[in-house]
């Protein structure tokens, strides 16, 4: 079995369009600071660091994880650097628990930071990660790489624009609570449905803002942590599944084989309820981190992690199933839909969720939040992780 | 107690200057599929993949996104690493270590005649202190190769030696870029490309992926392949600003070597290893490897060198495959040492072969003037 | 003093030649060559795969025979493009994914020939299942833009 790992400490700095203040080494050194001061310790008690970076072509920098090796405090020290696209900050902090859980480290600190307010052209760098002989001529983004998806699942299920409309409202207007927070607003779902079309049928609304900003996360063993007498947030589970690049390899409606479903995500899901012992994910999990760029991401990142049948995240949303004070929470913080600083966007899902078990997550706490899961996606939609958080082992 | 890691399956591309006929995703596929064939499994009977690999080398950011499924990872649990090649393999090795996993498919390559690696390499000096002055791995070698001969005097024919030894040594290596040898006139005589550091000192680089099949105790009982355990593994990093380094030492090598030699119990590198692979981006970054795994001195790399303890033959043979400086794969060559060095400690090195190895060291580095280094020792 | 913010400018110039491989290789001198496209069957699974590859990622097995595929198909994903992005063709336009007869996965290309005037009227004209053919280009470079779809 594997060694027990909490989350003793996060840190994170606002969110917003461009840091021009600080470099992305400065960027770095403030989470890294503030999760350290969060989890009471010093840099001498950090044993490894993992450092949470997506593509560097967002800001320019190749290889920026050498340049930040002493603003990370990690002079020294083991380092190493996750990079899973949009799922690297989940992959980050599972690389942080499995050096924790592998015996050979006691305190890791998990710290990444985005600058893609450094480049006007993220998306021309989000065109550029499609395959260079059959899909790079042809104009696609995330964005309508995800317009496919969305595409896909209103045809299987009839799930219409304004229900996806429906996501992005409830989002920001959680995020309204969440000072980390980039776009915090009351939109309805008129704004979203009158906000300009950019892949049909995704609009400016249904989309992340470009963010910049940064997280860290502590992550210790359990002697570590209990003698810490605080709560903290018990890994219970991890889990990660990746597919095929290619999307056109699935459209066909089967399983594993369908863009507008996510049961890849599902089967990354299955392997951590197995390990934190969750059969009944609807009921079991009280408050949901969902790396969901895009409405739709969140509508079938639901249904896959077994909240809902599929199909029925939107009908549930109309009934205010997700909302901070409905049956299953998702996204209290506001979630990428208000925030997406690439590099960490799902590093701060993990912090989120490890927020609301801890008990810490303020005004955008969710009441009896004991168990919470947090996702990560990146990209064709192909590299899921999943990660459950709980206040007790 | 941590439970144990072993290599069971081992497999290389041939190196070569370029791959035309080859797409990156073949190149990488045929190196995991010979993996998988080596340790006798199939892609079904693998429960993790991890993998290293760098975004502009490859071409593309997220160069995973079309890399994973090569290396086997469709369905799969996946993770990447960017530091380069050998740290796939410790990834994979903690993923086991926790229990959460048994298996894992390590993965790394490059496919150097499609991308210009100095150019990149620049762009990995940020932007308002060092790009503008051409620093690349190359040109900053030309610092640390400075800085020991400040201190200890410019050991070049030692470092000719080292290219002679290597290229001497590849000439049994089947899959190595260059089987010619070279002389040490040859060396001496290249062009100066950043003084003191002549082209023939530099690791040429070329293409080719690497794999290799890891499985905890329990899983690796009963394969095909004797087991190659990783007694001990360590990496570390020391700071990126240049002007803060002692520039004429592997400083976070040594920190490395030393957490891996507690990890495996050595106590006296030179006499309790049998052979070593040494990541040698340059000859120079051999010798100095040499200092800081503590095989002799400070400053005493050239008599080390020169006395041929290095040597086939000698007390500790280092890079019988001919090492980087035979054809380098530029960001997977760490795992090809720790590749190369699993096939000696399990007699499969063919002509390569150091007579009765039992153990072995690989050695991975990476960054300006080996900025970040990682360690392993193998053993029976 | 106010305090100022200094901007560095930068560029990243990275020229890649990709080498296409044998298998890609011979897609495109077919398209070029004489209109076909090609599609590749997996020596395993069997399932034939469109873009061709040299192997199935899922049977981790090498690819065998070549199939050829179309000339018509069935439109299985869909977008249209209507903001002006950096680096794309100016919008409006549409790409879809399309599985050409004969084939099991999609091909990514553009949908000619359509009226943008009216969006959502031309996205129920590309809704999924929707036929469409291939239309090759009349001068040919031996690239996937050599060939696009219109509505059958």
């Amino acid at each position: 079995m594997p060694r027990n790992v909490a989350i003793v400490g996060t840190g994170q700095t606002k969110y917003t369009t461009a840091r021009n203040e600080e470099t992305y080494e400065e960027l770095i050194h403030q989470a890294a600071r503030i999760a350290l001061e969060d989890a009471e310790l010093t840099l001498k008690d950090i044993d490894a660091v993992v450092i949470s970076q997506a593509p560097e072509a967002l800001f320019g920098i190749d290889h920026p994880e050498r340049w930040v090796v002493g603003a990370a405090g990690a002079i020294g020290k083991p380092v190493m650097r996750v990079h899973t696209g949009g799922a690297t900050g989940g992959s980050a902090a599972q690389a942080g628990f499995f050096h924790v859980a592998s015996g050979l480290f006691d305190t890791v600190l998990v710290v990444g930071a985005e600058k893609q307010g450094d480049t006007p052209d993220a998306q021309l760098v989000l065109n550029r990660i499609m395959e260079p002989r059959y899909e790079l001529p042809f104009g696609l983004n995330a964005i309508s790489m995800t317009s496919f998806q969305a595409v896909r699942h209103m045809h299987k299920y009839g799930t219409t624009q304004e229900q996806l409309a429906l996501v992005a409202v409830r989002s920001r207007r959680n995020a309204l609570n969440n000072p980390y927070a980039h776009i915090r607003a009351n939109h309805t779902v008129a704004d979203v449905m009158k906000s300009r079309m950019l892949c049909w049928p995704l609009k400016l609304l249904d989309c992340p803002p470009r963010s910049s900003g940064s997280c860290a996360i502590v992550m210790a063993s359990e002697e570590r942590a209990k003698g810490m007498g605080k709560p903290v947030a018990w890994v219970r589970g991890v889990g990660a599944t990746s597919t095929t690049y290619y999307m056109g390899d699935k459209l066909s409606g089967l399983p594993f084989n369908e863009h507008g479903d996510w049961d890849e995500l599902a089967l990354a899901a299955q392997h951590a309820y197995k390990q934190a012992g969750i059969t009944k994910p609807g009921d079991e999990i009280h408050v949901a981190e969902i790396y969901a760029p895009f409405t739709i991401c969140e509508v079938a990142a639901k249904e896959a992690l077994g909240f809902c049948e599929k199909g029925q995240a939107c009908p549930l949303e109309e009934k205010g199933w997700w909302d901070i004070d409905g049956h299953l929470p998702t996204n209290p913080s506001g979630g990428a839909l208000a925030s997406n600083p690439i590099a960490v966007t799902g590093l701060a899902r993990v912090a989120e969720a490890a927020l609301q078990v801890m008990g810490k997550a303020g005004q955008r706490q969710v009441d009896g939040a004991g168990t919470a899961v947090a996702t990560a996606i990146g990209g064709t939609l192909q590299f899921h992780t999943v990660m459950v958080v709980s206040n007790r082992l | 107690m941590t439970r144990r890691v072993a290599i069971v399956g081992i497999a290389q591309t041939r190196l070569e200057t370029e791959k035309p006929d080859q797409i990156l995703d073949e190149v990488i596929f045929e190196a995991a599929s010979k993996a998988l064939a080596d340790a006798g499994i199939g892609r079904e009977e693998v429960d993790s993949i991890t993998i290293a690999a760098a975004d502009q080398i490859d071409g593309r950011p997220i160069s995973s996104m079309l890399e994973a499924c090569p290396a086997g990872a469709y369905l799969k649990d996946e993770i990447k690493t960017t530091e380069e090649g050998s740290y796939a393999a410790i990834l994979a090795s903690l993923r086991i270590m926790s229990g959460v996993f048994d298996s894992a498919l390590v993965v790394s390559w490059s496919k150097c005649s499609e991308v210009p690696v100095t150019r990149v390499s620049n762009y990995g000096a940020e932007p308002f202190f060092h790009r503008p002055f051409g620093l690349n791995y190359i040109t900053t070698t030309g610092f640390m190769v400075n800085a020991y001969r400040a201190k200890y005097g410019l050991p070049e024919m030692a470092a000719a030696k080292v290219v002679v030894k290597n290229r001497g040594n590849a000439l049994n290596n089947p899959l190595a870029c260059y089987q010619t040898p070279v002389s040490t006139e040859e060396v001496l005589s290249s062009r100066i490309v950043a003084w003191p550091v002549r082209a023939m000192d530099m690791a040429p680089l070329c293409d080719g992926a690497c794999a290799l099949v890891l499985a905890s105790e329990e899983r690796a009982r009963g394969m095909v392949q004797p087991p190659v355990w990783i007694q001990g593994m360590g990496w570390a990093t020391e700071t990126y600003y240049l002007g803060e380094r002692d520039l004429s030492r592997l400083t976070s090598l040594e920190v490395a070597a030393r957490r891996a030699y507690a990890m495996a119990g050595v106590t006296n590198p030179l006499r309790e290893l049998d052979v070593a692979e040494i990541h040698d981006i340059a000859d120079y970054h051999e010798l100095m490897a040499y200092e800081a795994l503590g095989l002799c001195p400070w400053g005493q790399a050239a008599r080390l060198m020169e006395e041929g303890v290095t040597e086939m033959g000698g007390r500790l043979p280092v890079n019988p495959s001919g090492g980087a400086l035979s054809g380098s794969p530029f960001f997977a060559t760490g795992l090809v040492r720790l590749a190369e060095a699993a096939l000696q400690v399990r007699g499969d090195a063919g002509r390569r072969q150091v007579k009765g190895a039992k153990r072995a060291l690989a050695h991975g580095s990476y960054g300006f003037c080996g900025q970040g280094n990682s360690v392993f020792i193998l053993g029976e | 003093m106010a305090e100022e913010l200094v901007f560095i400018p930068g560029r990243w110039d990275i020229t890649y030649n990709y080498a296409a491989g044998k298998v890609s290789s011979k897609f495109f001198a077919e398209l070029r060559d004489n209109k076909r496209l090609m599609g590749i069957k997996c020596s395993r699974c069997g399932r034939v795969m469109m873009p061709p590859r040299g192997f199935c990622e899922r049977c981790f097995a090498p690819a065998g025979e070549w199939v050829e595929v179309g000339p018509e198909g069935t439109i299985q994903a869909f977008t249209i493009t209507v903001e002006k992005f950096e680096g794309n063709p100016d919008p409006p336009f549409a790409v879809a994914y399309v599985q050409l007869d004969g084939a099991d996965t999609a091909m990514l290309n553009y949908v000619r020939g359509l009226d943008f005037s009216d969006l959502n009227r031309a996205a129920e004209s590309l809704r999924v299942g929707t036929r469409v053919r291939v239309v090759y280009k009349e001068q040919r470079a031996g690239e996937v833009t050599d060939f696009e779809y219109e509505l059958v």
